[in-house]
């Protein structure tokens, strides 16, 4: 934990949240700093979609402070007041969840015309710039039950851009995808980071990780078992649990294990 | 008068046939009858929007999670289904606006007509109809897509209205369909209560000219036709509406 | 989430359950607290009952005959001539759209009031011509649901039958009756809870029933609160008629419709 407080635009500390009996987060401390881009990793079932969610407040922890660009999470306790971060922080969602019955188009511009007030015209400009960055031009006026798995998510990664959002959150996007899909979707992704957005990744994809990551984050059952740079957690990295994951995980990396705790 | 002529015509040739359509020739009957009519599609014209808008509102009741919504609105929509609508608006008319009316200070300032009390029930019943529809709609929208529109920053109330009532719309317009030829034909229900709509307008004429027969198939095939042209709309807004990769 | 979904279905038994429970309850607690609206309830409760068992007796005569002609006139809306199929069609198409008073309008002023015979007269009283008024759209939604229940069945069916060596009728007995029955169930339940509620309507042509009955008591009480209680005396009696037919329609729609 090197950043202050100046510079981190996401910051968490000590956030617990159980559902029920269940404990999924037991004390995550984590800060973000403004343009990186960082990746979640971990076993299944270890609260990193959780975790995710609570930085746009789609779930509230039961304790712990999380700040977000400023505002205090944890302490929003009207809808409107979690509503008006939601707009400032876009999420991708690993089932895409395209509004079924609107063209890709009108997908990209209701939210910024409806809840940001933004002129039509002006909404709809920038939403045929966002499907030329995703390389969707040619389907803006297809439904999304006419795409692809990866062409849908590259859509919904519009939707979110629509919003100018100060951080984007990617919920395991590419795990719904089509192996043949996967690579279109990464590099859109890539792209994005390139250009400074800051993003935070839940991701199973871990050569990407390494590639694109500023900060690789390890979680397992509800803790960050270790948090460092790529070249750290991928090869520096003395903890046998998280080399075995790794090592487990991609096969470019050495031999595939038994792929425990997939 | 070509108009007239026509109707001369009418009268003759069914007068063959024997059937008995004298009193169209006169003025007074005729309007009766045709004023009928008329209010027959004035109430749908107007039954068919208050239906679906208290629909969709019932509709956001039922599915708002809260208890205090929920639960008046499902009361009201288990009693209005399982209850004859004739009963219903007897008891509004004689119970309920007499009441108004004491409240008021006598029938002379009470403002609320038989006409508004047939729109009342019928539209109230048959949106209790379109609200289970619609419910049903709605808890089949996925949840991670609504999560997804939480997510993006709508509201709750922003959600209803793009994205699940538009989706619930699409996956119940059969039942909402069959909901509305039930509307036309629980219009006739004014009748109990001397609204002119149709079939108080026949018994006018038919006590005077004992035409029964003959107005019966007029009525017969005005509401075949009105429900056929219900259902063609139907069929035409599902076909517009219909959305690939989005089956029903 | 989880926490919400696992409190809704408990929440609408208790709301079930009050369904049926609340208005009878409403009704005692207003007679409890007043007794002389109680006492003139209790006078004419046998009068409203009388009227009540004509609505169960137009409602059952009026689903046998339309369930009988209706079966008829769905089986042969499938037989391959036109001539034959053509004004079933169209007598099915009319009947469905048609609003129930106007055919108990119909058969009540359009019928005689007595028929003959082999020359003796015989009364012919209104509360038969609302049977055979509700019986002709119910006769109809049964040719629909008789006609979808067949056409549902695949051909395959029929072939799987004869290969093991049925007859026509037997697979029509062993095989393919016992699956129409199952899907056409709900609906015609539907329907029965329709025809049951729509013989209130009778009391419009001068038919002694429940809601017929209701009025008569209120005119001659002129009591306000009166006519109030009997109204809802009435609802509450469809209501415990026809709210359990809905829950076990409801329940038999689950277990027979997959998905």
């Amino acid at each position: 934990m090197t950043t202050n407080a100046d510079t981190a635009i996401v910051r968490l500390e000590d956030v617990r949240l159980a559902f029920g009996q269940t404990e999924v987060l037991k004390g995550i401390d984590l800060a973000i700093n403004k343009g990186d881009a960082v990746s979640i990793i971990g076993p299944s079932g270890s609260g990193k979609s959780t975790l995710l969610r609570c930085i746009n407040a789609l779930v509230t922890p039961q304790s712990g402070r999380i700040t977000v660009a400023g505002t205090r999470v944890d302490q929003l306790t009207r809808e409107s007041e979690r509503i008006a971060l939601r707009k400032r922080v876009g999420i991708v969602f690993q089932q895409y969840n395209l509004f079924p019955h609107l063209t890709v188009l009108e997908n990209i511009v209701l939210a910024p015309t409806r809840i940001l007030g933004v002129a039509r015209q002006e909404a709809e400009k920038l939403a045929r710039e966002l499907l030329e960055k995703v390389r969707l031009s040619d389907k803006a006026n297809a439904f999304p039950g006419q795409l692809s798995g990866g062409q849908q998510q590259r859509v919904a990664i519009a939707r979110a851009l629509a919003m100018k959002p100060e951080l984007v959150l990617f919920d395991e996007v590419t795990s719904a995808l089509d192996p043949e899909t996967v690579g279109e979707v990464l590099w859109v992704i890539r792209d994005l980071i390139r250009d400074g957005m800051t993003s935070i990744l839940v991701t199973h994809e871990m050569r990407f990780a390494e590639e694109i990551s500023d900060t690789v984050v390890f979680t397992e059952n509800g803790r960050i078992v270790a948090q460092g740079s790529p070249r750290e957690i991928f090869h520096g990295n003395d903890n046998a649990r998280i080399r075995q994951f790794v090592g487990g995980l991609s096969g470019a990396r050495g031999s595939v294990r038994d792929g425990e705790g997939i | 008068m070509q108009n007239g002529t026509l109707t001369e015509l009418f009268v003759r040739w069914t007068g063959k046939l024997g059937l008995n359509y004298e009193f169209l020739a006169t003025g007074y009957e005729a309007q009766i009858w045709r004023d009928g009519f008329v209010t027959t599609i004035y109430l749908v014209l107007l039954l068919i929007p208050v239906s679906l808008l208290f629909g969709v509102l019932f509709a956001a009741c039922l599915t708002s999670g809260k208890p205090w919504l929920l639960a008046p609105v499902r009361a009201f929509v288990e009693i209005t289904r399982n209850t004859p609508t004739l009963v219903q608006l007897m008891f509004s008319f004689l119970a309920l606006n007499t009441f108004v009316s004491n409240l008021l200070g006598g029938a002379q300032h009470n403002p609320l007509t038989p006409f508004f009390w047939v729109v009342a029930v019928v539209g109230l019943h048959v949106a209790a109809l379109h609200a289970e529809a619609l419910r049903a709609g709605i808890e089949a929208v996925p949840a991670s897509l609504v999560e997804a529109a939480r997510g993006i920053g709508f509201s709750r109330l922003e959600i209803l209205r793009y994205v699940e009532v538009p989706l619930a719309f699409r996956t119940s317009l059969p039942a909402i369909v069959n909901n509305l030829i039930n509307l036309v034909k629980l219009t006739t229900v004014g009748n109990a209560i001397a609204v002119s709509e149709i079939t108080y307008a026949s018994i006018m004429v038919w006590t005077q000219r004992d035409n029964v027969v003959e107005l019966m198939l007029v009525i017969l095939a005005f509401f075949s036709l009105l429900n056929f042209i219900v259902a063609r709309i139907g069929k035409w807004v599902e076909r517009r509406l219909a959305v690939p990769g989005y089956g029903i | 989430m989880t926490v919400v979904t696992a409190q809704r279905p408990a929440g609408r038994r208790v709301l079930r359950n009050i369904g049926l429970v609340a208005l009878p309850a409403a009704i005692l607690a207003w007679c409890l607290t007043d007794l002389s609206l109680g006492r003139e309830l209790m006078q004419w409760l046998p009068y409203l009952a009388s009227g009540f068992a004509m609505n169960i007796l137009i409602s059952l005569c009026a689903m046998v005959l339309g369930t009988a002609v209706g079966c008829a006139l769905g089986i042969l809306q499938l037989v391959p001539y036109r001539l034959v199929r053509a004004p079933i069609v169209s007598y099915v198409q009319i009947f469905r759209n048609a609003p129930h008073l106007v055919l108990i309008f119909a058969t009540t002023y359009i019928f005689p009031f007595e028929i003959v015979i082999f020359g003796n007269y015989i009364a012919f009283p209104d509360w038969v011509k609302a049977v055979i008024g509700l019986a002709i759209p119910a006769s109809a939604y049964v040719a629909e649901i008789t006609r979808g229940a067949i056409q549902s069945i695949p051909t395959a069916q029929w072939e799987a039958a004869t290969g093991l060596g049925f007859s026509r009728v037997q697979a029509l007995r062993w095989i393919i009756l016992p699956q129409c029955l199952r899907r056409s169930l709900p609906p015609w339940m539907n329907v029965l809870a329709s025809i049951t509620m729509g013989t209130s309507l009778a009391s419009l042509v001068g038919v002694h029933e429940l809601l017929h009955a209701a009025t008569d008591a209120s005119t001659a009480v002129r009591r306000l609160d009166f006519t109030v209680i009997a109204y809802v005396v009435v609802m509450a009696a469809f209501f415990a008629l026809c709210y359990p037919i809905g829950r076990l329609t409801r329940r038999l729609e689950r277990r027979f419709l997959p998905g």
